[in-house]
């Protein structure tokens, strides 16, 4: 039963922007198979970028940096971010909802000013820029996502459950093993990717803390956009479109984006 | 797919096994890091095979958009650049904050083909040290599309007419725009003194200008897409689009002039490798490398009078070089004092904004 | 497990272990670095390579001096507020059909899709849009197709196409947050206005509108907040109209080189962000 239908009329609006949403990300990956410096019309086809690209060092050694960064950045969140969940979730302390409240900065503060700022201040005090401090800096955006998505399912968690485990004669590990870690272990999973997304395309903090030959993709496709390039990149964006696609896909999966679905 | 990602990845391990094994040879092979405008002369493949193979010395590159921005990429990224590119204009201004070292001609061998008065440029010196080499000189003026304009400009005031409404290119640089309009006001391109004039004008370019463009890549979509007839560009970029991009570019100096530059290749402070940073430089101005830059990519006009020498007797840049009726009319960039930079760049984002829609 | 209780001896360990790590990083990777561009923001000149900045109040000044910073952040709160704008009435309506008309399986493909280049990088999106809209780019030509004739849409390097480009980047979070809070409104509570004999606009904006007003909040937010520090898309997009607050302070970090300049343009902009929202929280307090 639709409970406020809009009929056909609401369909086609719908398909509308979708098309307004996917239309230029198609004509990107058309454009990667055209075989013109200058994207220049009609298309002729080719794979011709995509074989530039297998040669391009600087490409592949950004897009190597990337995935490290967002790996590492995964392990680090998640460890760290469940860490502070649990201790939210078990413990009702002085100074937790201050600490709660310190997590939005990083996402409420425009990106350009957390990015700057981490500039200046790891170039002042010698920490310095690179990749080290890039893992600095995308920890500390993911953290808060992790800890949110974390928190959400832990809410669900009904310790009762170990209780009763327990109750029955089951050792701990297999409480563990068995009851714990099998209900929290989608939260976890969806919290991880969600670091990883959100480092792996995180451009503007990697933007400010670059150095020379050391980027990462998003920062080697934005220098190529504006210090030439060629249709290399859209070949690699395609294929980091069709990535990041995909990893969404793999949280749908371990997290309820939609709320109910029935 | 044309081949698998294994083929690929075995294929260029095998390159990269190759290369390795080249330069295991060499006694001492460094990797250097050039910091340049991209498309520049100093990236292009075939040259640094050539020098690759002369001295063991690979080369990677990092490029700038502005002479602010390369300045700044120098402060903040100590020691990691060799070799950095400069305008003459801001030599100067690098050698007091410290960013690049001095230099000797006597380091050079093929600075022998340069000629006295080019070496003693009073804009390479700072506290009577030598800081750069100088490399290659060449013209801003305006760029034009052959199919479109049929007739050489003959005016800096084209930039400004009508018939150009909405159809202009121009180059987001400060000093670049103010000079430009010094030159159709008759001002003095390095010290402008009515800066109400100048802002006047430039504000007057507002329905002319179509886009900014920030690299010569950018320019040869925009120029190749339509955006734009004629722009304000560089005679050496010209150069390029028409030559090795096949565009339909015609490089026009006005009657009022244009704005002559030299750009100079110093080493930078603190660099990881000297003496290789100096063995590239002395390549880059070695007749045989500018020879074939120009005729087979496009380059502007080079400071060593034996490669100029060596250029085709047809070519633009010779015939540029000897063509006094050009050489008076260009206005060349010298250094600008600090406060006179700081008025040039409040004027001109003053104008931009006034040129927000 | 421990059931939450407050606060008991030995707790304080536990806590400490649990949240020091993440909280020491973020001190270090944000708190700081924001309080140190504080401390710049009131120097004359960066005190890196040697020199000594001297307190003074001259970048904050500024701001107010030249005229230019003003009219560029009026520019820059204008951008944003045209985007939110655009971002609800497209994805309101599209929230509402996917909550409310569109059911199981088909809902929650669709919802995918909805969300899916919301994912996908934010770059290489305002990239693309450079292909659709250039001249003789895709749009003119699709135009052209369907309407022969020389038509010129020169929407490129505009106001427009940096709008364009902004709406598509960030119409996903609307959609998203819309759609949370538009799921949660009771389908009987629909129900039982319609028996009542509501109109569906009467219940568009007596039930729907009210109920998900978090929901559009939410959006509000999360979409202002960054474009009003976007930088990289008015660059990409905006050509000679692209300059706003953001670009400026950008250009301070990375090419101008007056890092205490760009500290104070951003704090003001952090400043004004923070009026936007309380302002329009007055706002909505005093209606509701």
């Amino acid at each position: 039963m639709r409970a406020f239908s809009l009929g056909g009329l609401g369909r086609v609006y719908l398909v509308l922007v979708l098309l307004f949403l996917y239309c230029p990300i198609i004509v990107m990956a058309v454009m990667s198979f055209n075989e013109s410096q200058f994207y220049t019309l009609p298309v002729k086809w080719s794979f011709k970028w995509y074989g530039a690209l297998a040669g391009n060092e600087r490409i592949l050694s950004a897009a190597a940096n990337s995935v490290g960064i967002a790996v590492l950045t995964t392990l680090i969140a998640s460890v760290l971010g469940t860490a502070a969940s649990l201790a939210f979730f078990r413990y009702r302390f002085r100074g937790r909802e201050v600490m709660q409240l310190l997590l939005f900065p990083p996402i409420a503060i425009p990106w350009l000013i957390t990015g700057t700022a981490m500039l200046l201040f790891f170039f002042w005090i010698g920490i310095g820029r690179g990749l080290h401090a890039m893992l600095l800096g995308h920890v500390a955006l993911a953290l808060p996502y992790v800890i949110i998505v974390t928190s959400a399912r832990l809410k669900a968690y009904d310790p009762d459950l170990e209780l009763a485990a327990r109750s029955m004669g089951a050792p701990p590990w297999m409480v563990f093993r068995r009851v714990t870690l099998p209900f929290l272990a989608p939260g976890f999973l969806a919290a991880a990717l969600f670091a990883f997304a959100v480092s792996f395309d995180q451009f503007v903090i990697s933007y400010f803390l670059s150095v020379p030959g050391t980027s990462t993709l998003p920062v080697e496709i934005y220098t190529a956009i504006r210090k030439g390039f060629t249709p290399e990149i859209n070949a690699i964006s395609t294929i980091v479109i069709g990535f990041s696609m995909a990893l969404l896909l793999g949280v749908a999966r371990f997290y309820k984006f939609g709320g109910e679905r029935k | 797919m044309t081949k698998l990602p294994a083929a690929r990845t075995a294929r260029s391990l095998l390159a990269t096994a190759a290369t390795l094994a080249l330069t295991a040879g060499f006694a001492q092979a460094d990797e250097i890091r050039v910091l340049n405008w991209q498309g520049y002369g100093t990236d292009e493949d075939w040259a640094l095979e050539a020098f690759a193979e002369a001295t063991g010395h690979t080369v990677v590159h990092d490029y700038f958009n502005s002479e602010q921005e390369m300045l700044t990429k120098l402060r903040t990224n100590p020691g990691a650049y060799d070799v950095v590119l400069i305008n003459t204009a801001y030599t100067g201004q690098a050698a007091a904050e410290g960013l690049i070292e001095p230099v000797s001609y006597d380091d050079f061998p093929h600075a022998d083909g340069i000629s006295d008065a080019m070496k003693e440029t009073a804009a390479l010196y700072h506290d009577g040290q030598l800081y750069g080499i100088p490399w290659v000189w060449g013209v801003t003026s305006i760029a034009y599309n052959t199919e479109v304009v049929s007739e050489a400009p003959q005016s800096i005031e084209l930039l400004w007419s009508p018939e150009f409404e909405g159809r202009v290119g121009w180059r987001d640089d400060a000093v670049e725009s103010v000079q430009m309009a010094a030159i159709s006001l008759g001002q003095d391109i390095n010290n402008p003194t009515d800066f109400d004039a100048i802002a006047a004008k430039l504000k007057a370019l507002k329905p002319q200008i179509r886009t900014f463009w920030s690299s010569e890549n950018e320019w040869n979509q925009y120029f190749s897409s339509g955006e734009f007839d004629i722009s304000v560009y560089w005679s050496g970029s010209a150069a390029r689009s028409a030559n090795n991009f096949g565009l339909p570019v015609g490089f026009a100096i006005p009657k009022e002039g244009a704005i002559g530059w030299l750009d100079e290749l110093s080493v930078v402070k603190d660099a990881p490798h000297p003496e290789a940073a100096k063995a590239f430089i002395d390549y880059m101005i070695d007749p045989e490398f500018y020879v074939k830059w120009d005729t087979e990519v496009g380059a502007p006009v080079s400071a060593n009078a034996d490669a100029v020498a060596a250029l085709p007797d047809k070519a633009f840049n010779k015939v540029m070089a000897s063509d006094e009726g050009v050489a008076a009319r260009l206005k060349f960039l010298g250094p600008i004092e600090d406060d006179v930079r700081q008025k040039m760049l409040e004027v001109w984002q003053a104008t931009k904004t006034e040129f927000q829609n | 497990m421990t059931s939450p209780a407050k606060g008991a001896p030995g707790q304080a360990g536990a806590i400490l272990a649990l949240t020091g790590p993440a909280y020491l990083w973020l001190t270090v990777a944000i708190l700081l670095p924001l309080s140190a561009m504080f401390y710049f923001s009131f120097l004359s000149e960066a005190p890196l390579a040697g020199k000594t900045g001297e307190w003074t109040l001259a970048n904050y000044r500024a701001f107010f001096e030249q005229g230019f910073y003003g009219t560029l952040m009026l520019r820059s709160l204008r951008l944003g507020a045209e985007v939110v704008f655009w971002c609800f009435v497209l994805g309101f309506p599209c929230a509402l059909v996917l909550a409310k008309s569109v059911k199981g399986r088909w809902r929650e493909a669709l919802f995918l899709l909805v969300i899916l280049p919301f994912w996908s990088n934010a770059l290489v999106r305002i990239f693309s849009w450079t292909m659709m809209l250039r001249g003789n780019g895709i749009l003119e030509r699709a135009i052209d197709w369907v309407v022969p004739g020389r038509f010129r849409l020169d929407i490129m390097f505009t106001y427009e196409a940096v709008v364009i480009g902004l709406v598509h980047s960030y119409l996903p979070y609307m959609i998203l947050t819309c759609y949370i809070s538009l799921q949660a409104v009771q389908d009987d509570l629909i129900e039982a206005a319609r028996s009542m004999g509501a109109s569906r606009l009467t219940i568009l904006r007596r039930i729907l509108l009210p109920l998900s007003l978090p929901g559009i909040l939410a959006g509000v937010v999360l979409i202002f907040v960054p474009v009003i520090g976007s930088f990289m898309e008015p660059r990409i997009l905006g050509g000679r109209n692209g300059t706003f607050i953001g670009t400026v302070i950008e250009d301070q970090f990375t090419a101008v080189f007056n890092w205490p300049l760009g500290a104070a343009l951003s704090f003001i902009m952090l400043g004004c962000v923070g009026v936007v929202f309380a302002l329009s929280r007055l706002a909505l307090g005093r209606r509701g």
